[in-house]
C-alpha cells in the first residue's frame, strides 16, 4: 500500500519526508517541436495557431515570441500587432501526439504512476524508485536529460512533496527549469507569492481576497480557517489548505476522463445546413476515434452551437447503450442539430460524456435493439482496421466518403488548403 | 347540492381520488375533485387525463342532488382531520361547505363545465375476473415495465385474454415478466391492450376485497375496471408492444434449480461489492454447485457458493443482480428454475406456475 502523496500529517509538525511528486511541463511545446524539426525557424518568434483572418488564436508561443508579449490563447490578430514578424504555423496535432507518446514513454521508464494532464504535461509519483534510479530529484534529472538527449526538447520540472507544490515549482523556474521544494522550505517559497498562484484562485476570487486585504499566500495562510470558510464556502477550505501547502491529492495514473469532445470556431459564420451537417460528421468521426483510442465509449452526446450574436445553445441526448462509433455519435448529434433554431453559426461542437470503459460489462437487450458493441458486429472489425491505419499514417488517411469532397482533416491541419 | 355521508367513507373516496389527481396540471380544473350527488349516491371523480376514477359512496342521504368542483387536496386533508362521524357537504352560492359537528370549512368551487368528461363503465362485452387474480398478475409483471424515458410502448403492461385465460406481459427491453391466470368467464375471446403501469397500480388500489369478482372492459382507447365501489379508466398506450414471444427460448440446453430464498440471499451478498456502473454478477455452474461472483474495480470482489441441481454443460452466465432479485421477490415456489442456452442468450426463470421471467445476460469483455 502506498503512503498518500505529500505525506502530510494531520495537525502535527510537518514531517521531513523527501519530496516524491514530479511535475513535468514541456517548454512552449508545439512551437518547440516545430522549431526542432525545421532548423531555419530557430531564433525566430514562432507561434502555432490559427490565422488572424480566420479568427484564430495562438496555441503555443516560443520564448522568442513571448518576449513581444505574445502568449497562448491570445487572438492571432492581436499577436500580429504585438509582433509583426511573427512566424505563424498551423497546428499539426498528429505530430504533437506522437512526440507526446515518446515523452510519456520516457516517464514510464522510471515510474508507472504517471498522470498525464495534457499532451505536454504530467504528474509523476517517484516514491519507491530509490533503489532503482535514486530519489525523486535524481529521477527528475534523468527525465530532463532523457528528453533533451533523445527528443531534443526542453522540459521544466518541479519536484515537491505534493501536486500543488510540484506544479508551482516547475512554473517558478521556467523555461528550462528544475526546481525542488523541500518540506522545510514550503513556507519560504509560498509566503511571498501572490494568492493568484494558488490553484483554484481565479481573477474573481483574487479580487475578493484583495478586498479583504489578502494579497500574498502568507496573508491567506495567516487567516483563520473558519474565516476563509465563512467567506468562500467549501472552496475556502481548499484554498486555505493549499496556502498551508496541504494537498493530499494522489497522482492517479488512470484519471477518469469525464467527457471527450471537439468544437471549432469557423472563419466565417456558416448557415448552410448541409455544410454544418458535414462538419458535424467530421467532428463526430474525430471524437469517436479519440474515444476508441482511449478505450472508452459514452452514452451522452452534447451538441454546442454558437450563433453570430454569440448566443450559445447546447442540447444533449442520452442513449441506452454506450457508443463510440462515428456514425452512431453523428446519428444522435444530427438529431440534436436539427432541433436548434436554424441560423448561421459561428461555432459548432460535439461532446460525448457519461463515459465508460469498453471492457465494462454491457447489459444486452431483448429485442434486437442496436447492439453496436458486439465483437462480431460487421462494423467493429472494419473500424478496428481503419483505426490501425489512422494511427499509423495519420487521421486523415481514411475518411468517410461523404467527407471526401471536403478537405481531409489531416490536410487541413497541415494548412495546405485552408480556404474553402 | 346537499349530501350527508359517513366521514370514513368520504375520507376513503377522497384518498383514492387524490391518488390520481395531479398536484399541478396545465389544465388547472383537473387539480380538483368533482363531486356528483345523484338521488342515491355521491360520486367522487378524479383524473390526470391519463387515468380516471369514479368512486361511488352509497348509503348517503342526498337532500339536494347536484355537482361541485373543489380543490382536491385541501378537501381530502380537511376531511381526514375531522373528528365527527358524519359529514355534510352543501353548496352555498359559489362555495362548498364541509360541515361536521361544530367544525366547518368553506371551499371555493370552480365551474364544473371546465372539468373533462369522464367515461362510464360499459357492461357489455366485459370480462369477469377475481380481484386477487388481477392484483397478482399486476404485481408479478409491473416491476419489469420500463421506467426511463423513451420506448413508450414498454411503459405499460400488455394485457391479453385468450379463451378463459388472462395474461400480462411487461418488459423494459432487458428483462420481461409474463404471467397468466384463469378468468371467471369460460370464453372471453381474444383481446389485447397496453395498459399504463400507473393505471394498473391504481386498479389494484381500489380492489380491497380479494375475493370480489370485478369486471374489466377492453375499450377502444381505454382499459376499464369496475368494482362495487369504483370505476377506473386508463387511457391505453397507443404503440406497438415488442414481439415478446420471440425472446422466450422454446428449448434450452442448461437447466438449474435452486432454493429461491438461498439464491436471493447469496445474490444480495455478492451484489454488495458490485458498483452501480458495473452491476453484474457471474453465475458459474457445474453439477450440484453454483458459484456467484461479483467484482468492481473500485471496491473489490466477492464469491458465494450454494448447492443446486444442474443439468447441462458446466459454464457461466452473468446478470444484473438487481434484475434477478426483483424477480425472486415475486417467486411463489420454493425452488426457482433457470434455463438458458448460451451465456449471451436470454435466461428464462420459472418463478411459479404460469409465471416466467426472462432476463438478458450481461456480456463481460464485449
Amino acid at each position: 500500500m502506498r503512503i498518500p502523496a505529500g505525506g502530510v500529517t494531520l495537525g502535527g509538525p510537518v514531517s521531513n519526508q523527501p519530496p516524491t511528486i514530479l511535475h513535468v511541463d514541456m517548454d512552449a511545446f508545439y512551437a518547440s517541436v516545430e522549431m526542432r524539426d525545421d532548423p531555419s525557424l530557430r531564433g525566430l518568434p514562432v507561434c502555432v495557431g490559427g490565422e488572424a483572418d480566420k479568427r484564430g488564436v495562438i496555441a503555443a508561443a516560443s520564448y522568442e515570441a513571448r518576449r513581444f508579449g505574445v502568449h497562448s490563447a491570445m487572438p492571432t490578430a492581436q499577436a500580429r500587432r504585438l509582433c509583426p514578424d511573427l512566424v505563424l504555423l498551423p497546428a499539426n496535432f498528429d505530430k504533437y501526439t506522437g512526440v507526446s507518446r515518446e515523452i510519456m514513454s520516457i516517464f514510464h521508464r522510471y515510474t508507472p504512476i504517471v498522470e498525464p494532464l495534457s499532451l505536454d504535461e504530467a504528474f509523476l509519483d517517484a516514491s519507491g524508485t530509490e533503489r532503482l534510479f535514486g530519489d525523486a530529484i535524481a529521477v527528475g534529472q534523468r527525465i530532463k536529460d532523457d528528453i533533451k538527449r533523445e527528443l531534443a526538447l526542453v522540459a521544466s520540472i518541479g519536484v515537491a512533496p505534493s501536486k500543488f507544490l510540484a506544479k508551482l515549482a516547475s512554473d517558478l523556474d521556467k523555461p528550462d527549469g528544475f526546481r525542488v521544494i523541500q518540506e522545510d522550505e514550503i513556507r519560504t517559497v509560498l509566503d511571498p507569492l501572490p494568492v493568484s498562484k494558488i490553484f483554484g484562485v481565479g481573477p474573481r476570487t483574487a479580487k475578493r481576497l484583495e478586498s479583504l486585504g489578502v494579497l500574498t499566500v502568507a496573508d491567506l495562510a495567516s487567516r483563520s480557517r473558519a474565516d476563509v470558510l465563512r467567506e468562500f464556502g467549501a472552496s475556502g477550505a481548499w484554498i486555505h489548505d493549499l496556502a498551508h501547502g496541504i494537498d493530499t491529492r494522489r497522482v492517479s495514473p488512470n484519471r477518469v476522463e469525464k467527457s471527450h469532445g471537439m468544437e471549432r470556431t469557423f472563419a466565417e459564420d456558416i448557415g448552410d445546413p448541409e455544410e454544418l451537417r458535414l462538419l458535424l460528421y467530421e467532428f463526430c468521426e474525430e471524437v469517436s476515434f479519440e474515444l476508441r483510442n482511449r478505450g472508452l465509449r459514452g452514452r451522452t452526446v452534447t451538441l454546442k452551437a454558437r450563433y453570430a450574436n454569440f448566443k450559445t445553445v447546447t442540447r444533449s441526448k442520452t442513449v441506452d447503450i454506450p457508443i463510440n462509433g462515428g456514425k452512431r455519435i453523428y446519428g444522435v448529434a444530427r438529431e440534436l442539430l436539427a432541433k436548434i433554431p436554424e441560423a448561421p453559426l459561428r461555432l459548432l461542437g460535439v461532446q460525448v460524456s457519461n463515459l465508460s470503459d469498453v471492457r465494462a460489462p454491457i447489459q444486452t437487450g431483448l429485442f434486437n435493439l442496436p447492439d453496436p458493441m458486439r465483437p462480431d458486429a460487421p462494423d467493429s472489425r472494419t473500424t478496428e482496421a481503419l483505426d490501425k491505419l489512422r494511427r499509423r499514417f495519420g487521421r486523415g488517411t481514411v475518411v468517410p466518403a461523404s467527407l471526401l469532397r471536403r478537405r481531409s482533416p489531416k490536410r487541413e491541419r497541415e494548412g495546405e488548403d485552408e480556404a474553402k | 347540492m346537499k349530501v350527508l355521508c359517513e366521514r370514513e367513507k368520504l375520507r376513503e373516496g377522497l384518498t383514492v381520488a387524490t391518488s390520481v389527481i395531479p398536484m399541478k396540471s396545465t389544465r388547472p380544473a383537473v387539480e380538483n375533485v368533482y363531486l356528483v350527488a345523484t338521488d342515491d349516491a355521491l360520486e367522487l371523480v378524479g383524473t390526470d387525463l391519463d387515468v380516471a376514477v369514479r368512486f361511488r359512496i352509497e348509503d348517503v342521504k342526498v337532500e339536494e342532488p347536484g355537482t361541485a368542483l373543489i380543490p382536491a387536496r385541501v378537501a381530502a386533508d380537511f376531511v381526514r382531520d375531522l373528528a365527527g362521524d358524519t359529514v355534510t357537504l352543501r353548496t352555498k352560492g359559489d362555495n362548498l361547505l364541509i360541515e361536521s359537528g361544530d367544525d366547518c370549512c368553506e371551499l371555493t368551487t370552480i365551474d364544473p363545465d371546465e372539468y373533462p368528461v369522464v367515461a362510464r363503465f360499459e357492461e357489455s362485452d366485459s370480462v369477469r375476473v377475481m380481484a386477487a387474480t388481477l392484483t397478482r398478475l399486476v404485481s408479478r409483471t409491473s416491476f419489469a415495465a420500463a421506467r426511463e424515458a423513451g420506448r413508450y410502448a414498454m411503459h405499460g403492461i400488455l394485457t391479453q385474454t385468450e379463451g378463459d385465460e388472462l395474461k400480462m406481459i411487461a418488459t423494459d427491453g432487458r428483462r420481461l415478466a409474463m404471467a397468466s391466470a384463469a378468468l371467471e368467464d369460460a370464453d372471453a375471446g381474444s383481446k389485447s391492450a397496453i395498459v399504463p403501469t400507473k393505471g394498473m397500480q391504481l386498479f389494484c388500489r381500489v380492489m380491497d376485497d380479494p375475493t370480489e369478482l370485478v369486471a374489466v372492459h377492453f375499450g377502444e382507447s381505454q382499459f376499464c375496471l369496475k368494482t362495487t365501489k369504483a370505476e377506473v379508466f386508463a387511457r391505453l398506450i397507443d404503440g406497438e408492444f415488442p414481439r415478446y414471444s420471440a425472446v422466450i427460448p422454446p428449448s434450452t440446453e442448461n437447466r438449474l434449480e435452486a432454493d429461491a430464498t438461498t439464491l436471493t440471499q447469496k445474490l444480495k451478498l455478492v451484489a454488495n461489492v458490485t458498483s452501480s456502473d458495473t452491476r453484474a454478477v457471474r453465475l458459474s455452474m457445474e453439477k450440484g454447485a453454483l458459484t456467484i461472483f461479483g467484482r468492481s474495480a473500485s471496491t473489490g470482489e466477492a464469491t458465494a457458493h450454494m448447492p443446486v441441481d444442474f443439468d447441462g454443460k458446466p459454464g457461466t452466465i452473468a446478470f444484473n443482480p438487481d434484475y434477478l432479485i426483483d424477480g425472486l421477490k415475486n417467486c411463489e415456489s420454493d425452488t426457482v428454475r433457470l434455463e438458458f442456452n448460451e451465456k449471451t442468450s436470454p435466461g428464462k426463470f420459472t418463478l411459479g406456475e404460469n409465471y416466467v421471467y426472462i432476463v438478458m445476460p450481461i456480456t463481460i469483455d464485449a
